[in-house]
């Protein structure tokens, strides 16, 4: 009986509008959009130049990354927490327990998985389509331009999963924010505390968010790569 | 007569391997060229050169008569010469859009693509497919929209890698009786190909590629 009146008290909080859960929830929205709008441009930019281009390490490069998919969040947190804290290189910043300390660390996870993404996206382009841009005369902004508009739908994925990784994870958000009521508790930190407290139900009413927000994500890329084996299936 | 475009030397190769080793070999303006030789000769690969899409060795390169550092591929012949593939690719845009890709590309004025498209594509037979979804287009009708994309550029040389390969019938004429109308509007068309009816056009001169070395006809 206590799961099932922690689920109607969690459905409470949602529906009436609870200030403190949805200052939460706004929190964690925001500072992930934020830290994809910074990230997407960086990643798919390189993705884009890995893709495109032979040089020295190119090889080096991508297995770093790909690497870095697997990287755990936490040990994130931590080597951000060390370069952020008072007496590290960027403590000047006062980013930690702050929202841009969290942003920073939204960027760095977002990267990778943009970055992979894109990557493999360009990479399975037809490359007549960047010859043809070159041959009718483009630069190469507008060579860029043209295969990530031809690409879009493997970029939307990238962005959208990377939206899904920086929004659901926790570790670094909890050493560089530091759970700060009102600041800095995300819904994964207030989640791990609420719980830990015994108060189930403003867990389970997050939870509850974002599953919502996963299905919405995954449904848009369901729906994205519906789109992409319909045009491949018209050429 | 200046030649157009013309290379002292013109050497590709694979690793230890030569391709080709051409020596003096020129294009004229306005003439119409058709490059046969064996599967493998280094037909395309002749074009792609020509085109800055693949590297090789240079020496002496000579456009309208000056000297021209070959590598990086120089802007006068970026704008000067187009390349058209055997199976042209199109853009996911609209075929209107296509067409009009290089000038806009170039930043030419909205209202000189407007025209240009317009009249590309009454050139090329393809004006009834301005609301088709590019993806659709038949091989043919791609072919056709390829080169009023080509066409628009007024390029100096139109570079055709087998334009008429794995069209039949209607397509392939259609296709076919494009050709003499580049070159008489004053365009270099070299063309890469083993279709008799390309090769026998009148006014057509014939290079054969052959052990890495080009024969003219």
């Amino acid at each position: 009986m206590a799961l099932v009146d922690a689920v109607h008290d969690a459905f409470v909080l949602l529906l009436t509008g609870d200030p403190v859960l949805w200052r939460i929830i706004w929190i964690s929205v925001s500072t992930s959009m934020f830290g994809l709008i910074l990230a997407t441009p960086l990643a798919v930019g390189a993705g884009y130049v890995i893709a495109m281009h032979q040089f020295t390490g190119r090889r080096l490069v991508i297995w770093l990354a790909q690497a870095a998919l697997s990287l755990p969040t936490v040990l994130i947190g931590l080597l951000l927490y060390l370069l952020l804290s008072r007496h590290g290189p960027l403590g000047g910043l006062q980013w930690l327990f702050a929202q841009p300390g969290i942003v920073a660390g939204q960027v760095i996870i977002a990267l990778p998985v943009l970055l992979a993404f894109t990557l493999t996206a360009v990479q399975a382009a037809d490359p007549r389509l960047a010859e043809t841009a070159i041959a009718h005369g483009a630069s190469r902004w507008r060579v860029m331009t043209t295969l990530l508009y031809e690409v879009r739908f493997g970029v939307m994925a990238a962005v959208i999963s990377g939206f899904g990784r920086v929004i659901s994870e926790v570790g670094c958000a909890m050493m560089v924010g530091g759970n700060i009521a009102g600041e800095t508790r995300t819904i994964t930190t207030a989640i791990a505390l609420e719980t830990s407290k015994g108060d189930f139900a403003q867990g389970i009413a997050l939870g509850i968010v974002l599953v919502t927000i996963a299905l919405a994500m995954n449904g848009a890329l369901m729906l994205l790569q519906g789109d992409a084996h319909a045009a491949r299936g018209r050429s | 007569m200046t030649a157009l475009l013309s290379f002292g030397r013109l050497h590709k190769r694979h690793g230890t391997h030569t391709l080709f080793d051409l020596r003096d070999f020129t294009l004229e303006p306005g003439s119409a060229y058709v490059l046969t030789g064996v599967n493998g000769a280094g037909k395309s690969t002749l074009l792609r050169i020509l085109a800055g899409l693949v590297h090789a060795d240079v020496e002496d390169v000579r456009f309208d008569g000056a000297p021209l550092a070959f590598r990086p591929y120089p802007r006068a012949l970026r704008d000067a010469i187009v390349y058209v593939h055997q199976h042209p690719v199109m853009f996911s845009t609209s075929v209107p859009a296509n067409i009009a890709y290089g000038l806009t590309a170039r930043g030419a004025p909205r209202a000189l693509i407007r025209e240009r498209v317009e009249e590309a594509m009454a050139w090329a037979g393809v004006t009834h497919l301005t609301g088709s979804d590019p993806a659709t287009l038949s091989g043919g009708e791609k072919q056709r929209v390829a080169l009023a994309r080509a066409r628009v550029l007024r390029p100096r040389v139109l570079l055709l890698d087998e334009p008429t390969a794995n069209l039949d019938g209607e397509a392939r004429e259609q296709v076919i009786a494009l050709i003499p109308t580049l070159t008489g509007a004053g365009t270099t068309v070299v063309m890469a190909c083993h279709d008799r009816d390309l090769i026998n056009l009148p006014d057509v001169r014939r290079l054969k590629l052959r052990d890495g070395h080009i024969e003219y006809r």
